[in-house]
């Protein structure tokens, strides 16, 4: 039984159409991320499964419980939905104390003191922020404000937890950080997590299963690695990182067994393997995406069916982790991350080679 | 993606038609009968016709100079007043100045005391005759002449000046405030000079609200009543509003259809300004106001400081401690213009405190500011709540309709209640009860009071409700909790705010009351009328004591919502 069902749910305001028929399960104890730029309807189906706005088509479950059918008009108010949600401005109650802010869910449902008191307590350990119960909330830091928010929606032990860009607003140290702190508490309590982020990395961090939206529509669902380096479409590729696709036609085709299919392909002024999720005749032209951290320098060692380019440097921008290169080859020009190490300079002429199994076969 | 929000209330349908209903009658009712008066030629319940001759006794030489002393009063003193109000923000908000802010204090202090109070005493100061002024020139001077003489034009613009500084100083020094210092040290930064940075940077950043203050202050000086009453009547400077006032009150037998119809034409000018700040202000809202607590630029005069700080003490003291002063010294000698040792006595005071009208306007008044300022705080919480954050059908008409009373003076909305209430059939008996002044103080406040509310709620992000309804909360307990917890400062500011507005009214007051049912500022004008000066005195002082305490309190409650931002 899945923890969150969502079952083709729209959101139409007026003739904008925000979120169109999308179906997602999350399972017990899972951590899915709605990834996506902004507008493409992440946080829309977020508030729906809160319940703070109305779907209007399709249904939504939460531990096998119906909370809202549109086809029925049946919306169950969010306070009756049981969730731990986290906001993205963290929506730290100004007028209460943290602990009043963490107990509020407590005293809703009207737990004894001594209970709240544990609770309370017990929440604020486990963001590390348990000697701060008595402070103002509006004397908190920003990541301080993102614990006691975390403590709030946990408290109360629901049985999913929401949340909407809960990084966004941390320097990016403190996301790091807090991304990775969240982690461990999300795998270790064993929280069924829906999270909401525009962050390709943060997401691809964090979660079990990303989900790429635009439009309003879900383009792919997988495994952060599956999303990166198996992107079903160019949109999806184009959503992390600036990658290089290039045209080739596939000359030979066969399965791999795994459901995947290894190719032979032949482009302009390279030839090599990739991958592919689907089988292709040869003479079919396709798009082979190649990610610009995957190449590296060519060596005498390499083996001669890794695919090889070559080609004029035409800018290198040095950023500390690696070195950005730009590169004029037959094929088109390249987006090169090489080791920051490496001496290169505008107008050399440098041999590349793609590391084995990092390219990969686009059909849309 | 956030493009609707969850506001599911309970019976919206129900809701938005008992509010329209409370409105409309406080509002639109008044309206309507203010136009059946203007043109039927008899006031309502006797028989009689429908004619113009109202409207036609409007265009005469007569009419034709009370609007333009009117326009000329209003113009010349908005003028003036603007300009002091930016000079005074300017060193209250972006100079060095000493004890700034004390003197922001100080300097608004004028704008919560009654214009009643104030414009008996500088009668008594500025009296030609007798004026405190005018005999301490004499002594020191030797001459025999009056240099000061407030019933006059200047009087008038004087008077009314020292309500509208500080009202616009209150408008303008958050705009300064509030805006980017960034803004004017890129400026700077291009190699312009401190004062051309002032002239083509600040100053044309605050050009759109300085031009809404501007037409805001300049309605609020045809509204007046009190300047022209005191200091123009006796010499037969005639306003709009005293024109309506007299043509009630004072000729032999009142007319009351020229009168409605001066109502309804003042009404549709007024409307017609509003309107112009509309069109003039489109688009034109430089967004210079973001919520961030900037620190704007302080500009150190070195010196220069002291001499800015005496000016602010010099507004102070001219407009709060001389006629405060004025009032002291009226209060304790046996007659006003007459000041030796051997005239010192209390009797003022025993005869106050003995005066058995000074008590029941005391009580009247006192009922009505706590009976009024409660109504109107939770009318215009409810009506800013439905029409900022639910999404109900109807509440973009509930936000206009109490918005209505904004621009009617208080002249206009008496005339137009007293007709609306003697209209009404005797079983529902308002008429010349002191509910009657209670309805209309309501309707007056609350414009003021939904923008405060307004104000409060925009603060709160819709995060907060939301957050409490996904962790249990009802959409009740989340109102309880979250919202009112949250903007019940701002409602005790509002509730203040038009504490004062009722204790300091007079023009629909003055029309609406009866035998039993006056109130302060009515017991006072009729003592004054009566050449009780020194007994003014007396009350004015008491309500100096009130003003200040409340004032005190407000300005608490402002800095605890600050610390808690």
């Amino acid at each position: 039984m899945s923890a969150i069902l969502i079952e083709k749910i729209s959101r139409h305001f007026g003739e904008v159409v925000a979120v169109d028929a999308i179906d997602l399960a999350v399972e017990d104890g899972e951590f899915v991320t709605l990834l996506g730029p902004s507008g493409c309807g992440k946080t829309t189906t977020l508030r729906m499964v809160a319940g703070l706005e109305r779907n209007t088509g399709g249904r939504i479950s939460i531990d096998g419980r119906v909370v809202s059918d549109a086809a029925e008009n049946f919306f169950l108010a969010p306070e009756r939905r049981g969730l731990g949600m986290v906001f993205q401005s963290y929506a730290i109650w100004p007028h209460m104390t943290v602990f009043d802010n963490v107990a509020y869910p407590l005293r809703i449902r009207r737990r004894s003191r001594a209970e709240i008191d544990e609770r309370v307590a017990k929440a604020l350990r486990l963001v590390e922020m348990e000697p701060y119960a008595q402070r103002p909330a509006p004397a908190l830091s920003g990541g301080q404000q993102q614990r006691v928010a975390i403590a709030r929606a946990l408290v109360f032990e629901p049985s999913v937890l929401l949340l909407d860009e809960p990084l966004s607003n941390l320097d990016a140290r403190l996301r790091a950080q807090m991304g990775d702190e969240f982690r461990a508490l999300q795998k270790r309590l064993g929280l069924t997590t829906l999270y909401v982020t525009h962050d390709q990395a943060e997401a691809m961090a964090l979660s079990d299963r990303v989900v790429v939206m635009q439009n309003g529509h879900i383009l792919q669902t997988g495994s952060p690695q599956d999303v990166y380096l198996r992107p079903q479409s160019r949109a999806v590729a184009a959503f992390f990182g600036v990658p290089n696709i290039l045209e080739a036609k596939v000359t030979a085709c066969r399965a791999e067994g795994d459901g995947r299919f290894l190719l032979n392909v032949q482009g302009t002024g390279w030839a090599g393997v990739c991958h592919a999720a689907q089988a292709y005749e040869a003479g079919a032209t396709i798009h082979v995406m190649i990610r610009s951290e995957h190449f590296a320098l060519a060596d005498a060692r390499d083996v001669p069916k890794d695919i090889q380019l070559s080609g004029k440097v035409v800018e290198t921008i040095f950023r500390g982790a690696h070195c950005s290169v730009t590169i004029d080859s037959p094929a088109g020009p390249l987006n090169v991350d090489l080791s920051s190490l490496a001496h290169i300079k505008v107008g050399d002429t440098i041999a590349l080679r793609v590391e084995p199994g990092a390219a990969w076969a686009i059909s849309r | 993606m956030r493009l609707g929000r969850y506001k599911p209330a309970p019976g919206p349908l129900l809701g938005v038609g008992v509010l329209l209903l409370i409105l409309g009658f406080l509002a639109a009712y008044p309206l309507a009968m203010l136009l059946y008066g203007s043109l039927h030629s008899t006031p309502p319940g006797t028989p009689g016709e429908f004619n113009l001759v109202g409207y036609a006794k409007i265009f005469s030489a007569h009419d034709a100079s009370v609007v333009f002393n009117t326009i000329a009063l209003a113009f010349v003193k908005t003028v003036l007043a603007l300009g002091l109000a930016v000079l005074l923000a300017w060193i209250v908000a972006r100079t060095d100045t000493p004890w700034r802010g004390t003197l922001e204090v100080l300097i608004t202090l004028p704008f919560f005391i009654p214009p009643i109070v104030t414009a008996m005493s500088w009668g008594m100061l500025g009296n030609p005759q007798v004026g405190l002024i005018n005999q301490v020139w004499k002594a020191v001077t030797g001459s025999t002449s009056s240099p000061i003489n407030v019933y006059s034009y200047t009087g008038i613009v004087w008077h009314m000046m020292q309500y509208s500084t500080p009202f616009l100083f209150l408008f303008i020094v958050d705009i300064f405030r509030a805006m980017d210092p960034s803004l004017e040290e890129s400026s700077r930064m291009s190699g312009a000079s401190k004062l051309r940075t002032f002239r083509s940077i600040t100053l044309i950043l605050m050009m759109p609200a300085l031009t809404s203050s501007f037409i805001l202050s300049f309605v609020r000086g045809i509204e007046s009543f009190e300047s022209a009453l005191f200091f123009g009547t006796p010499v037969g400077i005639t306003v709009i509003t005293t024109e309506i006032y007299n043509a009630i009150n004072q000729r032999q037998g009142p007319d009351y259809q020229y009168a409605t119809a001066l109502s309804f034409t003042i009404l549709a000018f007024l409307f017609l300004l509003v309107l112009v700040q509309w069109r003039i202000l489109r688009g034109r809202t430089f967004t210079t106001v973001t919520g961030k607590g900037y620190t704007p630029n302080v500009m150190r005069l070195g010196a220069w400081r002291w001499v800015t700080f005496g000016f602010c003490i010099l507004f102070f003291f001219i407009t709060v401690v001389m006629p405060i002063g004025q009032l002291l010294i009226g209060s304790f000698f046996r007659y006003m213009g007459f000041y030796s040792a051997d005239m010192l006595t209390l009797d003022h005071y025993q005869s106050v405190f003995k005066n058995s009208d000074f008590w029941r306007g005391f009580r009247n008044t006192m009922l009505l500011g706590f009976l009024g300022a409660t109504a109107t705080m939770v009318l215009g919480s409810i009506v800013a709540y439905v029409s900022a954050r639910t999404t109900w059908r109807g509440r973009r008409l509930i936000d206009a309709i109490a918005w209505l009373p904004w621009m009617m003076p208080g002249m206009v909305l008496g005339v137009g209640f007293l007709w609306a209430f003697a209209i009404l059939p005797h079983s529902i008996p308002i008429y010349g009860t002191i509910w009657a002044l209670l309805l209309a103080y309501v309707a007056l406040g609350t414009p003021v009071s939904v923008r405060v509310m307004n104000g409060a709620y925009a603060q709160l992000g819709y995060d907060l409700e939301e957050c409490s309804r996904v962790h249990g909360g009802s959409w009740f307990q989340t109102f309880w909790r979250i919202i009112v917890a949250l903007a019940w400062p701002s409602f005790a500011v509002g509730w203040i705010l038009t504490f004062f507005g009722i204790m300091r009214e007079l023009s629909a007051s003055v029309l609406l009351y009866s035998v039993g049912s006056e109130v302060l500022s009515v017991v006072l004008l009729k003592l004054w009328t009566n050449g009780a000066a020194e007994q003014v005195s007396v009350i004015g002082l008491m309500m100096m004591v009130l003003v200040v305490l409340f004032r005190a309190v407000q300005l608490r409650f402002l800095n605890r919502r600050i610390g808690m931002a």
